[in-house]
C-alpha cells in the first residue's frame, strides 16, 4: 500500500482534473458551466445548493428534454400547463361566456314573455301572469349579467395568479435544474445506459411534446366552443359500429358453434395477452410502440373522451391510495402490532364485496364520481399497505444495523437504507393498487361514476356483446399503459 | 503504559423479558445460577456474563470464542447497538450508557468505525457512496465525502472501482470496501465482526495480512472478533477467549498457547503450531543441563522463537545456548525441550 495513505484524511482532496474531464465527458457541450456549478453543489453543505441555471429556467421541460432529465421534463411539462391554463384563462378565456349567453336567453324570453302579455292586453285579456314572468325573467336575466361581469372582472386575478405561478416554476427550474443535473451525472458515473450530454434527438422530442400539450390542453381549456373537429377526432362512428356488428355477429356464430368454439376463444385471448406480455418484457421502445397501439385503439374506436375520464378517476384514486397507503405501510413495517390490528381491517376492505359498502357510501356521499373514487380507494389500497409492509420487514437486518453503527438517525435510516431496498416491493403494490382501482370502473358506474365502466355497464344491461368487449380491451389496455409508463419511471440499475 | 481507548467493566448482558431480566441477573451473580439453570428458570438468555477488559491506542484485542459464546453481542456494546444489563462501557474516559442519542450518534459517526461478517453494503449505492456513507451521515459535503472515500479505498486498493456497485464486486472486495467504510471516518476504534469469516482461505490469509499492516500503521485501536484462534494470533497483540458469555482467559497469543487457563482453552490450543508463538525463555532449562564444553554451541536470545531454534539445532550436535540482552549465558534448550516445545509443552 502506498505511502501517500498515510496523509491526514482532513487534507485529501478529490482530484479535481479527474472529475472535470469525467463532467465534461458527461455534460459534452457548455461542459466549462457545468464543472463549474457541479463543484459549487458537492461543496455545498445545505441540502439546496443555490446555483441559477437560466437557461433551463427560461426554456424549461424543452431544456430538460435536450439534457435527457425526464423526470424534470414530466414533472414541469404538467405543472407549466397548469400555470399556462391559468393564464390563458384570464387572458382570453371570457369566463363570463356562459353566464353571458344565460342572461341574454333570459332577456329574448323575457322580451317574448313581455310580447305576449302585450298580445293578451290587446286582445282583452288579463296580462297580469304574463307581465309577472316577463319581470321575473328580467330580473334573472340582470343577475345573470352581473355574474357574468363579476367572472369578467376576475379575469384579471386569475390572470395575474398564473403569471406568478408561472414565474415561480421558472425560478425552481432554474434552481432545480442543476441539482437535477447533477444528480443524473451521478447516476451516469454507476450506470452508463443513463442519457448524459445534450441530445438532439431529445430536444427534438420534447419540444415535440411541448409544442402538442401544452396549446391543445390550454386551448381545451379557455376556448367555451371546441371546434368540431377537435370534439369529433379521432373517433370514427362507422368503424366503431361496423367493429361492433362484427363482434356481435363472432359472438352469435360461436354461441351457435358450441363450447369449443368458446374454448378456442379463449385460448386465442390468452396467447395474444401472452404475446403481449412477452412483448412487454423488452424495455424501452418496445413499450413505446405498445402504449402507441393501444392509445390508437382507444382513440379509432371512440373511446378517447370517456377513457382519458376513466384514466383521470383511476388516477385520482390510484394517487390516493399510494399517498396514504405508502406511509401506512411503512408504519405496518415497523410495528408489528399495528400491523395486527389492521390486517382484519385489509382483510375487510378487500374480501367484502364492493356491493355491500356501496350503499353506505351512496348514502352518506350520494352519486357519481367522487363517491365512486372513494369506493376505489376502499378496494384498491390494501395492495400498496401490504406491499410496502412486506418490503419493509424484508430490509436485511444486518444493513440496519450497519446504518445505525455509523450513527444514522431513524430518519436518515429510512430514507437512506429501508425506503431504497423496500421500493421493489412498494412499486409492485403501487402496481396491484392501479389494476386494483382499475377493475373498480364498471363496480363504479353503478354508483353512477363515468368513463369506461358505464359503456361496459350498458353493454350490459342491452346484453351487447361487441360493445361490452371493445370497452373491456379499451379498460385493459388503460391499465397496462398505466402501468409499463409507471414501472418503467421506477426501474434502476441494481435491479435488473 | 498507553493510553486506554476502550474499558469495559463487568458488562453483563441477559435478553428475556423487561420484568424476568434483572430477577435473573441477581440470580446469576449471588446464587452462581448458570446458563442453562437461568434459561429454564427465568426464560433468560445469558448473552455476556461479566466481562472486563481494556484496550490501549494502537493495539489489536482480538475476542475469540465459539458461535453463541458472546463475542458479537459483547462488541456490540461497545458503541451501544445492544443495550447492557449492568456494567460500564467507557470510550475514550467517556461513559456510553450515560450519552444522549444525539451524543451517542456522533460517536457512532465519529469514532467508531464497524465492519460486519455479510459486508452489509447498500446495494443500490455505489461503492464510492457506501465508503461515504457514514460522512454523509454527519451532512458533510460530497466533494469532501469523495475525497475522502477515494482515499479510503486507496488504503484497501481498491482505486478504479468506485462508481461500480457493490454486487458487481467478488466477496473479498466487497470486505474491503466495508473496510474503507469503516476508515472513512477516520475513527479512533475499529470494530470488526467476523470480518473475513465468509471468505474462502486464500483470500482471507491475504485480507488479514493486508489488515494487519494497515491497522499497524494507522494505530487504530481494534476490537476483532473471530472464531479462528489461527486468526486471532496472527493479527491480535491481545486475546479474550470466551465461553457461554464469560470471558476465560486474556493473554497475548503466547500465553494463551503456552499456559492455557482451563480444559477448554487447552483444546483450542492443541492444534496451534507453535513455532512462531514459543520463546526460547519459555523451553529453556538450566545452565548445568550439559556437560562439557559449550563454548562451540550455537547461541539464540531469550526471545528467538522455536523455529529460529530449529535451524541452529539443525546445523550442530551441541544444545543452544540463550542468551540475555548483555550476552550472558542464561540457560540451554536441549535436543529433547526442543522437541517437547514443539509438541506444546509437554513434560
Amino acid at each position: 500500500m502506498q505511502d501517500e495513505s498515510l496523509a491526514a484524511v482532513s487534507d485529501v482532496e478529490v482530484d479535481k482534473q479527474d472529475l472535470d474531464a469525467s463532467i465534461a465527458q458527461f455534460a459534452g457541450w457548455n461542459a466549462a458551466y457545468y464543472q463549474g456549478v457541479f463543484h459549487k453543489i458537492h461543496a455545498a453543505t445545505s441540502p439546496i445548493p443555490l446555483t441559477f441555471n437560466w437557461v433551463a429556467g427560461l426554456l424549461g421541460p424543452i431544456w430538460a428534454a435536450g439534457r435527457g432529465v425526464w423526470g424534470f421534463f414530466w414533472t414541469f411539462i404538467i405543472l407549466e400547463t397548469i400555470a399556462w391554463v391559468q393564464i390563458g384563462r384570464g387572458a382570453w378565456g371570457n369566463l363570463g361566456a356562459e353566464d353571458l349567453a344565460k342572461a341574454e336567453r333570459q332577456r329574448e324570453r323575457a322580451s317574448s314573455f313581455a310580447e305576449k302579455a302585450d298580445a293578451a292586453r290587446a286582445a282583452g285579456e288579463d296580462p297580469g301572469r304574463l307581465e309577472t314572468l316577463a319581470g321575473n325573467m328580467t330580473r334573472a336575466a340582470e343577475q345573470s349579467q352581473a355574474a357574468a361581469d363579476e367572472a369578467n372582472a376576475a379575469a384579471i386575478g386569475i390572470l395575474s395568479i398564473g403569471l406568478a405561478i408561472m414565474l415561480a416554476l421558472k425560478l425552481v427550474q432554474a434552481v432545480y435544474a442543476n441539482i437535477a443535473y447533477e444528480a443524473q451525472y451521478s447516476r451516469w458515473r454507476i450506470d452508463r445506459n443513463v442519457p448524459f450530454g445534450w441530445n438532439g434527438k431529445g430536444l427534438v422530442l420534447g419540444s415535440l411534446l411541448f409544442a402538442a400539450i401544452v396549446p391543445l390542453t390550454v386551448y381545451k381549456f379557455t376556448v367555451t366552443s371546441v371546434p368540431e373537429v377537435l370534439e369529433a377526432f379521432p373517433a370514427d362512428k362507422a368503424l366503431y359500429a361496423s367493429a361492433a356488428d362484427w363482434l356481435e355477429g363472432v359472438f352469435d356464430a360461436a354461441a351457435a358453434g358450441g363450447a369449443g368454439m368458446f374454448d378456442g376463444i379463449t385460448a386465442g385471448i390468452r396467447w395474444i395477452l401472452e404475446a403481449l406480455t412477452v412483448a412487454l418484457i423488452g424495455a424501452g421502445h418496445r413499450v413505446a410502440i405498445f402504449t402507441a397501439a393501444s392509445l390508437a385503439y382507444v382513440a379509432f374506436l371512440g373511446y378517447w373522451e370517456i377513457s382519458m375520464e376513466t384514466v383521470a378517476l383511476v388516477g385520482a384514486a390510484a394517487f390516493l391510495c399510494v399517498l396514504f397507503g405508502i406511509p401506512l405501510g411503512i408504519w405496518f413495517g415497523k410495528s408489528p402490532r399495528a400491523y395486527r390490528v389492521a390486517e382484519p381491517v385489509l382483510d375487510f376492505m378487500q374480501t367484502m364485496p364492493a356491493f355491500v359498502y356501496l350503499i353506505p357510501i351512496i348514502a352518506f356521499f350520494g352519486t357519481g364520481n367522487p363517491p365512486g373514487v372513494l369506493a376505489t380507494i376502499v378496494f384498491g389500497m390494501p395492495p400498496v399497505v401490504r406491499l410496502t409492509a412486506l418490503g419493509m420487514r424484508g430490509v436485511p437486518d444486518t444493513i440496519k444495523e450497519a446504518a445505525s453503527a455509523f450513527g444514522a438517525s431513524r430518519w436518515q435510516l429510512l430514507r437512506d437504507v429501508e425506503v431504497p431496498l423496500a421500493l421493489p416491493s412498494i412499486m409492485t403494490g403501487v402496481n396491484q393498487t392501479i389494476l386494483m382501482c382499475l377493475s373498480m370502473v364498471v363496480i363504479i358506474s353503478l354508483i353512477g361514476g363515468g368513463g369506461l365502466g358505464k359503456v361496459i355497464l350498458e353493454a350490459l344491461q342491452y346484453a351487447a356483446k361487441g360493445p361490452g368487449l371493445l370497452g373491456g380491451f379499451a379498460i385493459l389496455f388503460c391499465a397496462m399503459v398505466i402501468d409499463r409508463i409507471v414501472q418503467g419511471g421506477f426501474r434502476r440499475k441494481d435491479q435488473k | 503504559m498507553r493510553e486506554i481507548v476502550v474499558n469495559i467493566e463487568d458488562v453483563w448482558k441477559i435478553f428475556g423479558p423487561e420484568t424476568e431480566v434483572e430477577r435473573a441477573l441477581e440470580a446469576v451473580k449471588t446464587q452462581g445460577l448458570g446458563k442453562a439453570g437461568v434459561l429454564q428458570e427465568f426464560g433468560c438468555v445469558v448473552g455476556v456474563a461479566g466481562a472486563s477488559f481494556s484496550v490501549a491506542r494502537g493495539e489489536i484485542f482480538c475476542i475469540m470464542g465459539l458461535s453463541g459464546s458472546g463475542k458479537s453481542t459483547l462488541v456490540r456494546h461497545v458503541n451501544r447497538l445492544i443495550e447492557p444489563t449492568a456494567g460500564r462501557i467507557e470510550i475514550l474516559g467517556r461513559d456510553v450508557g450515560r450519552m444522549s442519542a444525539k451524543d451517542l450518534r456522533e460517536v457512532r459517526a465519529k469514532q467508531i468505525g464497524m465492519v460486519f461478517q455479510h459486508m452489509a453494503l447498500m446495494p443500490h449505492r455505489s461503492v464510492r457512496d457506501n465508503v461515504g456513507y457514514p460522512l454523509e451521515i454527519r451532512g458533510e459535503p460530497k466533494s469532501r465525502r469523495w475525497a475522502v472515500s477515494e482515499h479510503a479505498l486507496s488504503l484497501v486498493e481498491l482505486r478504479g472501482f468506485e462508481d461500480r456497485l457493490p454486487k458487481e464486486l467478488s466477496g473479498g472486495m466487497q470486505q474491503r470496501v466495508g473496510i474503507a467504510r469503516a476508515l472513512a471516518s477516520d475513527p479512533e476504534i475499529l470494530l470488526m465482526d467476523e470480518p473475513f469469516s465468509a471468505l474462502d482461505p486464500l483470500i482471507r490469509r491475504q485480507l488479514q495480512n493486508q489488515f494487519k499492516a494497515l491497522v499497524d500503521r494507522l494505530q487504530k485501536t481494534t476490537l476483532f472478533i473471530t472464531h479462528d484462534l489461527d486468526e486471532a494470533i496472527r493479527l491480535g497483540n491481545r486475546i479474550a477467549i470466551m465461553k457461554d458469555g464469560a470471558i476465560v482467559q486474556i493473554g497475548t497469543p503466547e500465553e494463551i498457547v503456552t499456559r492455557p487457563a482451563d480444559d477448554y482453552v487447552r483444546e483450542f490450543v492443541q492444534d496451534i503450531s507453535k513455532l512462531k508463538l514459543v520463546k526460547a525463555h519459555s523451553v529453556m532449562g538450566p545452565l548445568d543441563e550439559a556437560e562439557g564444553d559449550l563454548s562451540a554451541a550455537p547461541r539464540a536470545a531469550g526471545d528467538s522463537d522455536l523455529d529460529r531454534l530449529i535451524d541452529l539445532s539443525v546445523g550442530s550436535a551441541l544444545p543452544i545456548v540463550i542468551t540475555d540482552a548483555q550476552g550472558q549465558d542464561i540457560g540451554l534448550v536441549s535436543k529433547a525441550r526442543l522437541l517437547r516445545g514443539i509438541q506444546g509443552g509437554k513434560d
